[in-house]
């Protein structure tokens, strides 16, 4: 287990060790930088924090994003409204599609929500916002957070849910 | 407004046909729109119990229904509550009976011809995978 010293401590720390201290956790709303985990979405500092238990002023987010990703883990940086939006991935206002972009936008759509089958979630565009077991908890993290989801709903975790509602 | 279909991941791998769908926001409930299959054959507006209470919607000793949806018999809760939905430009409340069911086994609520059609001129296109509403006076 790789050992690495974060704001003066040294900790013991590898991948599993992250993924079993983010069990129960919700992921904060991304500002900038993010880390893949679990096929989710996390804030890297409020990872690094979960794990170690520092406090977030403590480490920058560079300092974090670099400790994660020493450990596997993939790290990017989101798009910002402007680029999404000049990515055509609008936030609340689908445009007067075609039927190729409309297409294109579905295929992206379902592979960001293909980790949280079985659960509820807040989509804005094609970003998944939160994935909870329960709209309670979804509708608490929006509120906890000031964010304003485009939509809520249960993805399928059986075809059953939906044939049922409209046969195909 | 204009609403592109939405798609779905299968559970088996591979992508459900896409739907037509509005996002409803409950009055109490505006950060949270509750997405409704449009589904024009249906009487009522229905949706899950469990968001009544998120919203602050009173359901005790309401005017209740049971029926059976997919095999599963649920009960339905008559409330009378505002309704708003929007495109992010455009945005337009209404006040509509929606019934509330547990168990509602479904993921998204349901769009129907009371608390929904009766509202709006709807244009469904399909082949392009949106469908375009336009609020009735």
């Amino acid at each position: 287990m790789p050992t690495m010293t974060v704001s003066g401590h040294q900790y013991d720390l590898d991948s599993r060790s992250v993924e079993a201290a983010l069990q129960g956790a919700l992921p904060e709303p991304i500002q900038e930088h993010f880390v893949v985990i679990n096929g989710r979405r996390w804030p890297p500092k409020q990872v690094l924090a979960l794990v170690t238990g520092l406090d977030r002023a403590d480490f920058t987010t560079h300092q974090a994003r670099r400790a994660l990703t020493r450990l596997g883990f993939t790290a990017a940086r989101a798009a910002s409204p402007r680029e999404r939006h000049r990515a055509g991935s609008p936030a609340a206002a689908p445009p007067r599609p075609a039927v190729s972009s409309t297409a294109e936008r579905s295929e992206s759509s379902v592979e960001a929500l293909r980790p949280f089958i079985g659960l509820w979630v807040a989509v804005r565009g094609d970003e998944v916002l939160v994935a909870a077991p329960s709209a309670k908890e979804v509708v608490a993290w929006l509120a906890q957070h000031r964010q304003r989801a485009q939509s809520m709903f249960r993805v399928l975790d059986s075809e059953q849910a939906i044939n049922g509602a409209a046969p195909q | 407004m204009r609403f592109a279909f939405r798609a779905l991941p299968a559970a088996g791998g591979g992508t459900l046909t896409p739907r037509p769908v509005i996002d409803i926001a409950l009055e109490g409930l505006p950060d949270a729109p509750m997405e409704c299959l449009l589904d024009t054959g249906a009487l009522r507006t229905r949706m899950s119990a469990e968001l009544a209470p998120l919203a602050g919607i009173e359901l005790s000793g309401a005017l209740t229904e049971e029926f059976y949806i997919g095999g599963l018999k649920t009960a339905g809760v008559l409330a009378r509550v505002g309704l708003t939905v929007t495109d992010g430009t455009d945005e337009f409340s209404w006040d509509a009976p929606v019934w509330f069911c547990d168990p509602w086994p479904h993921p998204f609520g349901w769009a129907g011809l009371e608390g929904f059609l009766h509202y709006f001129l709807v244009t469904i296109r399909a082949y392009d995978g949106y469908l375009d509403i336009e609020p009735q006076p």
